[in-house]
């Protein structure tokens, strides 16, 4: 990878493809006219979802000028200090929207899931940059910033599936967890088979998206890259590079968030709190 | 060898029990009577720890029923739920799991064997999952996981209730023969033995 590494970069600076040609900002904005048919189909099937797909279009176009206009910042200063603030404020805004997908009180259970990201997120992040990819600076933006965001990205979907699911799941059969505990007198052995089930449950989607990879969907990684100029099979083996450090990131931070979080989700009995939730719906 | 001390529990904002104060001595059996909803189920929660009461002591065997002995109590308390929620898996799977974990060491096909004699319950049995069985061998299947974890407090929720008379009878008589602490909670009367302590509740 290190060869490769080098062509990526030496390509940017100056070869023959110089990058993907720029996007006019009135050519990009031709691509609303497809909303149009959009929006007047909504409006004649009484779908209701019109002001939200108006609302989901600004908020895109706005959140990703927004990050346009960070990324350039980042990448000109260039500071390990402020890359490195700048993904812990991520991983800080994922643990926020985790626990709100999964209906998890944020008091109780942002430090735990913090660092059953942060761990995994880190290691794999500089063992990708340092290992993998060969860079001399390890928190050198424009590696740590897009890749970071990728694993950060992914993870939150496993592991919002495996709390859920895990503490779901245990709400809804509390009494044969507790009919276990007296068992077993031991909440690990206990709570084995809901703990099992969710990590299952959380890494699956990735499972099969490896499986499937490429033979349906090009990655969006792989995309990029071939439109900035790299040569496929450079592309290519980022992209492997990339999925197994998010199959690796996601399979351990499903497991650290939910052994982090039994500490501050359990009471001193080993029964479930009943307060963890944000509101009862589960 | 149990002692509820002026135990007072509420859930929500109805009240279980106020006050309340018993006492079982080692290898006496307790058979509790009252209305379903009288609290009888909530008194076995708080004796395992499931729930903490408002107010009072629960005394297990010398041990404080506290966050610092829970584990203690729990290994010596037996529990059969009113309907033995056990996960839903493979029977042999699950003895296996329970006995292992409990003795670190290797189950006894012989002891299973004869204990599902007793119980009168084919061998096959243990190749089945909890929710294919019917009330009737759940319950049985609970009384074994009893037998082989052998613990000496047996806190038992209607334990005959889907049973046919006989096995019934028979059942609590052998039950009853244990040296055991017991507390019941049963409607059945084949446990109302003059061997064993009533208590109403109304």
């Amino acid at each position: 990878m290190t060869i490769a590494g080098r062509t990526v970069r030496f390509e940017s600076k100056g070869g023959p493809s110089m990058g993907a040609q720029d996007l006019n900002i009135f050519s990009l904005g031709t691509l609303l006219i497809f909303l149009v048919p959009i929006l007047y189909i909504s409006r004649y099937l009484k779908l209701g979802i019109n002001r939200e797909i108006i609302i989901g279009m600004v908020r895109m176009c706005l959140q990703l000028s927004f990050v346009g206009l960070y990324l350039e910042f980042l990448f000109k200063f260039d500071s390990p200090w402020l890359n490195t603030a700048y993904l812990l404020l991520m991983i800080s805004i994922a643990c926020h929207s985790i626990l709100k997908s999964s209906n998890l009180k944020l008091r109780i259970f942002f430090k735990p899931l913090f660092f059953a990201l942060l761990i995994p997120f880190g290691i794999m992040l500089l063992f990708f940059n340092g290992v993998v990819a060969h860079i001399d600076n390890l928190f050198e933006a424009k590696y740590l910033v897009p890749v970071g965001g990728m694993l950060l990205g992914n993870c939150l979907r496993s592991i919002i599936i495996g709390l859920t699911h895990f503490y779901s799941g245990l709400k809804k059969n509390e009494r044969e967890y507790l009919y276990s505990l007296s068992l077993f007198n031991n909440r690990t052995q206990a709570l084995k088979p809901w703990f099992k089930e969710s990590l299952v449950a959380a890494i699956n989607p990735t499972l099969a998206s490896m499986a499937t990879i490429g033979l349906v969907s090009l990655p969006g990684m792989m995309t990029g890259q071939i439109l900035g100029g790299s040569i496929p099979i450079v592309a290519i083996k980022y992209q492997i590079a990339i999925m197994g450090c998010i199959f690796y990131t996601e399979y351990f931070s499903v497991i650290l968030s939910i052994l982090f979080s039994l500490k501050t989700g359990f009471n001193a009995f080993d029964v479930l709190k009943t307060d963890i939730f944000q509101n009862d719906r589960n | 060898m149990i002692s509820i001390e002026s135990v007072s529990h509420d859930i929500g904002i109805s009240q279980i029990f106020s006050n309340l104060s018993f006492c079982v001595n080692k290898n006496e059996k307790l058979l509790i009577l009252g209305k379903s909803g009288s609290g009888k189920t909530s008194l076995f929660r708080l004796i395992l720890g499931f729930e903490q009461p408002g107010s009072g002591n629960i005394v297990v065997n010398g041990l404080n029923l506290d966050k610092d002995h829970i584990h203690q109590i729990r290994q010596q308390l037996f529990y059969l739920s009113q309907d033995i929620d056990l996960k839903n898996e493979i029977i042999l799977g699950l003895l296996t799991d329970i006995w292992e974990f409990n003795f670190t060491k290797e189950l006894c096909k012989e002891e299973i064997n004869q204990q599902l004699t007793f119980l009168e319950l084919s061998p096959d049995i243990l190749q089945k999952r909890t929710r294919e069985l019917s009330g009737g061998e759940r319950q049985r299947i609970g009384l074994l996981i009893g037998f082989l974890l052998d613990r000496p407090i047996w806190l038992l929720d209607e334990p005959t209730s889907a049973l046919d008379d006989a096995m019934k009878k028979k059942i609590a008589t052998h039950i009853l023969s244990l040296d055991k602490t017991m507390v019941i909670i049963s409607h059945d009367h084949c446990w109302q033995d003059s061997s064993v302590r009533i208590e109403r509740w109304s």
